[in-house]
This record gives structure tokens, C-alpha cells and sequence, in this order.
């Protein structure tokens, strides 16, 4: 029942509503070209529908484009402020945070990771979902060792996988939370059980190449490659359209 | 089994003959080794010391001063063998002039000189730097300080003489490196001098609002102060005449002809914020060309090294940053593309192409062909402060995600007490292979963890190979003797300039040897903490010969030799038309 009740909320939060008009006015400007002109449509559609996922996905995807990453984390917090239990626009809030870390410096990456991390959190205190989950754990694990906050990110990615077994369709998207959690498992000194998970995440979705590009290397080859997926200097793929988009 | 016949050994001898191959192979084996550590049989041990502040915020400031441990260069008394002047930087502290013996062991004749005072509670030595400031053929010596520098004249007895305020350089700042070249090419020497803090007494701060304001784009520091010599032993502050407006924090200067125009540009490598590149107009002024040539970064520069690591005939430059598990910047090896279309130089990082992308917390780096192959290769120190076995990380970045924290204020940031802070980090060697680097510090010995500061590279015993003296914060220093198997050839000349500064500082010689060219020049002290002989060395490899040099002269004049026999040292005097064997023997003469 709990199944459903996520789904459907999903469900929701991705119909455009009453900010519609600003959101296809705002696709129509991103069809010409005209990021610059999208960005105060798309903010419009959120502030009539903060928690609408397409909506917030499109907005920042012009947002990288544009290079307007102020601006995005100050609608964000505007945003937040205003609908305090909108799970999704905390959510994006700490995407607005993590698009712009590869255009900062190390030391600000720093700041920016930390507080994409709080945004996480706000979104998981209102509502625990498996992309919220997925998302927070996933981000721990970019953090140096000396932090320690592997261990966090294993315990999220575990119950975002947990949530995900539950589900009675397999969405593809649910691969990432198999990958990333054997990452965790990587980095918090387990390897075998780094293994074992990706190897059921292969059994219940298939030859994904991420999961074999991780199967097919062993011992140091294989951490520097989990560990050069986790540089804070590469752009991290924040697009949502795969929860959507036929997966 | 067939019997053993007379023509084939006995299976016994036989396996005697493998044991011995392999006895053979073992005893080799440390000859691989390319570099001795002398330093102790040597007499250079002496250990630096770093400098304890007493004042409300000493805790603190000892985190961040763990400088000071240097090395310079030069022949200061005309002997034929480098000396090397150390320095130290507790308050106590005597800096060290170290005199060669011809015979890779040193004295230390700092105090019968008059250069070993050069820390007390109102100065810690920071950096040194040999340079004939008055063109009389004797190296002088600039101490570099936070507080008030000192110039010493050479007398050419042995003794120097402090000259610093007749000189007009009598200024408080918080100097921690300094080149010489002859900007403005009227035939002497200029001294640009990299400050760290903002000029303000870090011994008795009246504020605690001293530190960088931003860990990525600070502009409260030290800057850059351009003295002019005015060709009669005194100098003139002209860095704003020459267009020179730098406030950042300043940890190393370089001077090259980037760009081919005859003139000296200037790399300025800062921490906590972007480094700058300054084109020479040639006109006596400088334009900041940092955003068309190398763009804006964000990084902690530490050290600058020029050479033409590619042989293709321009200089590039190296760069060291901070790369760590917690802070992956990577160094800079900035590539020197030519002039594009507008007739401007520019540059392209590989460093992650050709693989000295990191090394660690680095400091001092040193291009040098220490298997004389022909190429450059490239010795990078590093590691800031190696303590107890706790991190510091945890704490400094407790304070940066801080909501609105004061950067500035000292009192913000966390006391460093024992902890470590990218520690015990192994130097790097890398060998140019054709462009390509690979890291072969473990093989020669050449990996310590001390706390690695600058490199003074110089052929010590002038037998060819190039030596190495590394400076470490808090620790002794190592004096590595290269002993690389003969085999390889190789060729030096040391300049003199007449119309051009008489160090020849900016002279590029372009040798080609076996079809291939070579460029090197004579660099007035480049690199952090560190400055190398002015002799100019040329890697052979095989060829037995230079087969044709080109000298471009400061002054514009261009000269040319033929058919160079290697493996020996050359004088090279400005206008002069025969090249003159040089060597320890002829200078006594």
C-alpha cells in the first residue's frame, strides 16, 4: 500500500499543474534557444508547483546550460521558504548545489557538497523516498575518507534499496542504487560485499555497463576506478528523466 | 643426459656460473640507484628550524608559517666549486654559507662572512637568492624575510657587508620569495620579491584580521614589489610604474621569455587564489594577460619552474598545487602552444596527460635532465606538515562550512597543535621520457617524507652530473650526489654578460646535438624556496659533441658557435668570439 502511495505521489509531483503555462512557455523559449528566457518561466511553474520534478529538472538543466547557478540556489531557498514541505524542492535545492561544484573551486566544492547535503536532508525529513535516499547516499560518498561519511551513505543506499525491492515494477533507474551501494561497500572496506550487490543488481537488471565495468576489475584496479566515478571535478549527472522517461 | 664435453661446462659450473651472474645481479642492483644521500658525511645536516610566534594568536600562526627552510646557489667566492647559502628561521636560528671543498664536503663560513644572522624576534628568514646586483662579477646575497630583507654586498674577501638600507630596500613585508632579471634590459639586475601576509608586523599584530579572506580568490596578501636597480647599488620601488598591481598571496615567482619577444615575462604563483601571468611590453611595463593565456584558477599555487620540457622550443611552465584525498587541485604543467593569431602566447595544462598531475601537497619542483638524456625531467617536494598521527583536515574544514565565517580573523581558524596536516608525503622523480613522465623517485632513492620545501639543483663537484640540495621545513635538509653511470654526455657554459647583466640572467641558448635542439636559460633564482646554479647544463645523451650554439643575449645580441666538444665546462663571455674551457683549475689561475 506504502508502494503505491509513493508511486502515486511521484505520480503527481511530475504533472505539470497549475504553473503549466509558465512550464510550456518555458520549453518553448528552451526549443529557441533562450535559456535566458526560460529561467523566469520555469521559476514561475515552480512557484505554482514546487514540488513538480519535471518542472525543476528542465529549469536546472538551463540553469548549467546558462551558467546561473546563483540564481538557481537563491530561487531554491526563496522557493523552500515558502513551502517548507515541498520533499522535492528541498530535493532540488541540493541539486542546484551539486550542478554548480564543478564549476567552483576545491575548498567550495567543499561547501557546496555540505550544503547539498542539508538540502538532502530537509527533503528525507519530509518524506523518505527512494530518490531523496538514493540521492543523499550517493553524495556521502564523494566525500574524502578523512570525513567519514561512507558509512552514511552505505546505511541510505541500503534503505533506498530496500525501498526499491519492494517495488512491484523494476524500474532500470533502481540500478543506480545497487551500483552506488557497492561503491559504498567499496570505500567502507568491504569488497565482497561490494561484489555480491553489484552481482544481484546484474541478476535483476541485466548487463548494465557500469555494473560491469565495476565486476570486471579486481583490487586496486578496481577502487581507482570506483574512485575516479566519485571526482568531485566531474560534473555528476543530476537529470531526473529517467524516473520518467520509459526506464 | 648427455656428458659434459670439453667445449660445455659441467652442470656444477654451470650453476656456479648462474650463481655468480646473479651475485652479480644483486651487487648491481644498487647501482641503479642514480643518487647518494652525502648529506651528513657532507657537513650540510644543520636542521631547520620553523618559527614560533608570542603572540594572541602563535597556536594558530604556527599552523601556517611552516616555512622558511631554503637553499641558494652560487659560487660566491670564485673558486670553481657552488656553495650553498641555507637559511633557518627560528629566532635563535643562524642561516648557513655553506663553502665548497672541492671535494663534496662543505664548511659552514656563515659567521666569518657575516650572513648568519638572519632571524630574530623581529625577522624570520624566509627565502634566499645570489644575484651580482652591481655587476662587479661577485654574487651578492638577498636574505629573503618576514620583516625586513637583508641585501649583503660581496666583497670578494670572503665577507660580506650589509647593505640593505644604502640600497633603499629597507621596507617592512612579508617577503617569502625573490627572483633577479632584468626587466627593463638595461644591463643590471631587477628584483621582484613575492610578500605572503599583507605587509602588517605578523610578530605583534595589531588586528587578527591578517589571513586570506577567501581560500579560492584572496587578494589580501603580500603581492608583488618591483625594485628597479638604478645601475649604482641602489634600487627604486617602481611596481606601479611597471603596471604590477597584485595583492595576492604570493608564494613563488618565475621569469621567462614566454613569448619569444627578447624580453622577460613573469609568472606569479599564488595561494589561495589565481595565479598570474604577466607579459613584459618591453617598454619598462607589465600587463596581467592571466585570462587569455592560462584563464583564471581557483587553486593554491605554490611553486614556478620554467623549461621547455617538450624540446620543441618554448617554455613551459610547472606549477605545484594541493592534491589530496580531501583536495583534488592537481598541478599545473602549462604548456607553452606558441603565439596564436593575435601574436599572443598561450598555454594548456597537461599536467594529467603526461602524468605529474599530482604530487600531493606540493612545494619546490625543479626541472633538470639529471640522466643527461636530453630531456627534462622534474623533481617535485612536498608535504606540509608531518606531526602526530590525527588529521587537521576535520577541524580547518569544520571552520570553512561554517555560515559566514570571518576567514580573515585568525581567531576563527582552528589551532594546528600535532596534528598532521598531508604528511609524511613521498617526493617524485619523474623521468621525461619523449614528453611523458614516469615517477622513478623509489629506484634512486629520492622518495623521503620529510617536509620537502625548495630544490637547488648544481653540479656540485663538477663532474658532470647534476646534484641535488633539498630543503625541509623543521628537519635537516638532504644533499643528494648524483652518481649515474658514465656512458652519457654532457656540456655546461657559464655566462658573462657585458652589455647584458653580468650574470647573463634571461641568456637562452639553443645547442643541437645529434638533430636535436635543445633550449635552456639562465634563471635569476625560479622556484619556491630554492634557487639552482646559473650554469647552463645540456643532457647529451650520445653525441660527443654540440654541433652548433646559439647564445641569445639579454642585450639582444645573438651569437653562434660550432662543433662544442662535450663533456666539459665552457665560459662564455658576452661579444667574445672563442669559447673558454672553464674549470675549478683555470679560476684559481
Amino acid at each position: 500500500m506504502k508502494r503505491c502511495w509513493i508511486f502515486a505521489l511521484l505520480a503527481l509531483c511530475l504533472l505539470p499543474a497549475a504553473g503549466a503555462g509558465s512550464f510550456d512557455d518555458a520549453m518553448k523559449a528552451v526549443a529557441a534557444k533562450n535559456d535566458a528566457a526560460a529561467l523566469p518561466l520555469f521559476e514561475a511553474a515552480l512557484s505554482a508547483d514546487p514540488d513538480n520534478l519535471q518542472t525543476s529538472n528542465e529549469y536546472r538543466k538551463a540553469v548549467i546550460r546558462t551558467g546561473e547557478y546563483d540564481r538557481a540556489v537563491d530561487f531554491y531557498g526563496k522557493l523552500t521558504t515558502a513551502h517548507p514541505q515541498a520533499a522535492f524542492a528541498w530535493l532540488n535545492y541540493g541539486y542546484a548545489y551539486v550542478d554548480k561544484i564543478p564549476a567552483a573551486g576545491s575548498i567550495t566544492q567543499v561547501i557546496l557538497a555540505n550544503n547539498s547535503l542539508t538540502n538532502f536532508t530537509k527533503s528525507i525529513d519530509v518524506k523518505r523516498s527512494w530518490i531523496a535516499l538514493y540521492t543523499r547516499g550517493n553524495s556521502y560518498l564523494y566525500w574524502p575518507k578523512i570525513f567519514g561519511r561512507a558509512p552514511l551513505g552505505v546505511t541510505d543506499l541500503e534503505e533506498a534499496v530496500a525501498i526499491a525491492r519492494k517495488e512491484p515494477k523494476r524500474r532500470k533507474v533502481y540500478v543506480r542504487s545497487w551500483i552506488a551501494l557497492g561503491d559504498g561497500y567499496l570505500k567502507t572496506g568491504e569488497p565482497e560485499k561490494a561484489k555480491a550487490i553489484w552481482r544481484e543488481g546484474v541478476q535483476l537488471f541485466g548487463n548494465d555497463p557500469q555494473l560491469q565495468a565495476r565486476l570486471s576489475r579486481e583490487g586496486e584496479e578496481l577502487e581507482k576506478y570506483v574512485y575516479d566515478q566519485l571526482d568531485p571535478n566531474k560534473r555528476v549527472d543530476t537529470n531526473l528523466a529517467p524516473l520518467w522517461e520509459g526506464e | 643426459m648427455e656428458p659434459p664435453t670439453a667445449g660445455s661446462p659441467s652442470p656444477v659450473l654451470r650453476f656456479a656460473v648462474l650463481l655468480a651472474v646473479a651475485l652479480l645481479a644483486m651487487a648491481a642492483a644498487p647501482a641503479e640507484r642514480w643518487f647518494e644521500d652525502v648529506t651528513a658525511r657532507a657537513g650540510v645536516a644543520a636542521k631547520h628550524v620553523n618559527r614560533t610566534f608570542h603572540n594572541p594568536y602563535a597556536a594558530i600562526m604556527a599552523g601556517y608559517t611552516a616555512l622558511g627552510a631554503s637553499a641558494a646557489v652560487a659560487d660566491f667566492d670564485g673558486d670553481g666549486f657552488e656553495d650553498i647559502f641555507v637559511t633557518n628561521s627560528a629566532e635563535t636560528g643562524k642561516n648557513h654559507l655553506y663553502h665548497n671543498n672541492g671535494d663534496f664536503t662543505f664548511t659552514d663560513v656563515a659567521e666569518k662572512a657575516g650572513v648568519a644572522d638572519g632571524n630574530d624576534a623581529a625577522n624570520a628568514s624566509a627565502d634566499a637568492l645570489w644575484f651580482d646586483y652591481d655587476n662587479d662579477g661577485r654574487p651578492d646575497l638577498f636574505v629573503v624575510r618576514f620583516g625586513h630583507s637583508q641585501l649583503f654586498h660581496n666583497l670578494g674577501n670572503g665577507r660580506f657587508r650589509d647593505v640593505t638600507r644604502e640600497a633603499g630596500l629597507d621596507r617592512y613585508a612579508n617577503a617569502i620569495t625573490a627572483i633577479a632579471f632584468d626587466y627593463d634590459r638595461d644591463g643590471d639586475l631587477d628584483l621582484f620579491v613575492g610578500g605572503y601576509f599583507q605587509p602588517i608586523n605578523i610578530f605583534q599584530p595589531t588586528t587578527p584580521r591578517f589571513f586570506p579572506e577567501s581560500f579560492e580568490t584572496a587578494n589580501n596578501g603580500g603581492g608583488v614589489t618591483l625594485w628597479r636597480n638604478d645601475g649604482h647599488g641602489h634600487f627604486t620601488d617602481a611596481t606601479r610604474e611597471a603596471g604590477i598591481a597584485l595583492s595576492g598571496w604570493t608564494l613563488d615567482l618565475g621569469h621567462a621569455d614566454a613569448d619569444g619577444d627578447g624580453d622577460d615575462d613573469l609568472y606569479v604563483a599564488c595561494d589561495f587564489g589565481t595565479d598570474r601571468f604577466l607579459r613584459n611590453n618591453g617598454d619598462g611595463t607589465f600587463t596581467d594577460r592571466t585570462r587569455e593565456t592560462t584563464g583564471i584558477d581557483t587553486k593554491k599555487g605554490m611553486n614556478v619552474d620554467w623549461g621547455d620540457y617538450d624540446n620543441d622550443g618554448w617554455l613551459d611552465v610547472f606549477v605545484t598545487n594541493i592534491t589530496d584525498d580531501y583536495m583534488r587541485e592537481g598541478n599545473f604543467l602549462w604548456r607553452n602552444n606558441g603565439l596564436n593569431e593575435s601574436g599572443e602566447v598561450t598555454f594548456t595544462d597537461v599536467s594529467r596527460e603526461t602524468g605529474v598531475h599530482d604530487t600531493g601537497w606540493g612545494w619546490g619542483a625543479k626541472f633538470f635532465d639529471y640522466d643527461d638524456d636530453g630531456w627534462l625531467d622534474l623533481y617535485v617536494v612536498n608535504g606540509w606538515v608531518s606531526a602526530g598521527p590525527e588529521s587537521y583536515v576535520p577541524d580547518v574544514f569544520a571552520m570553512i562550512t561554517r555560515p559566514n565565517v570571518d576567514l580573515t580573523d585568525a581567531r576563527n581558524w582552528p589551532p594546528m597543535g600535532n596534528k598532521s596536516l598531508s604528511g609524511y608525503q613521498k617526493k617524485r622523480l619523474f623521468h621525461n621520457q619523449g614528453g611523458f613522465f614516469k615517477e622513478e623517485a623509489a629506484r634512486h632513492g629520492l622518495d623521503s617524507t620529510r617536509d620537502g620545501r625548495g630544490i637547488a639543483v648544481a653540479d656540485f663537484d663538477n663532474d658532470g652530473r647534476l646534484d641535488l640540495f633539498v630543503a625541509n621545513a623543521n628537519a635537516e635538509p638532504y644533499l643528494y650526489r648524483n652518481v649515474r653511470p658514465a656512458g652519457v654526455h654532457w656540456v655546461s657554459f657559464i655566462l658573462e654578460g657585458r652589455k647584458s647583466n653580468r650574470d647573463a640572467v634571461g641568456a637562452q641558448l639553443r645547442a643541437t646535438a645529434a638533430g636535436r635542439t635543445q633550449l635552456r636559460f639562465v634563471d635569476g633564482g625560479n622556484g619556491f624556496a630554492g634557487q639552482s646554479s646559473r650554469r647552463v647544463h645540456f643532457g647529451l645523451g650520445s653525441a660527443a659533441a654540440v654541433d652548433h650554439l646559439e647564445v641569445r643575449w639579454p642585450s639582444g645580441l645573438r651569437q653562434t658557435f660550432d662543433k662544442i666538444p662535450a663533456d666539459r665546462m665552457w665560459r662564455i663571455v658576452e661579444g667574445e668570439r672563442d669559447l673558454k674551457p672553464f674549470s675549478p683549475e683555470v679560476r684559481k689561475k
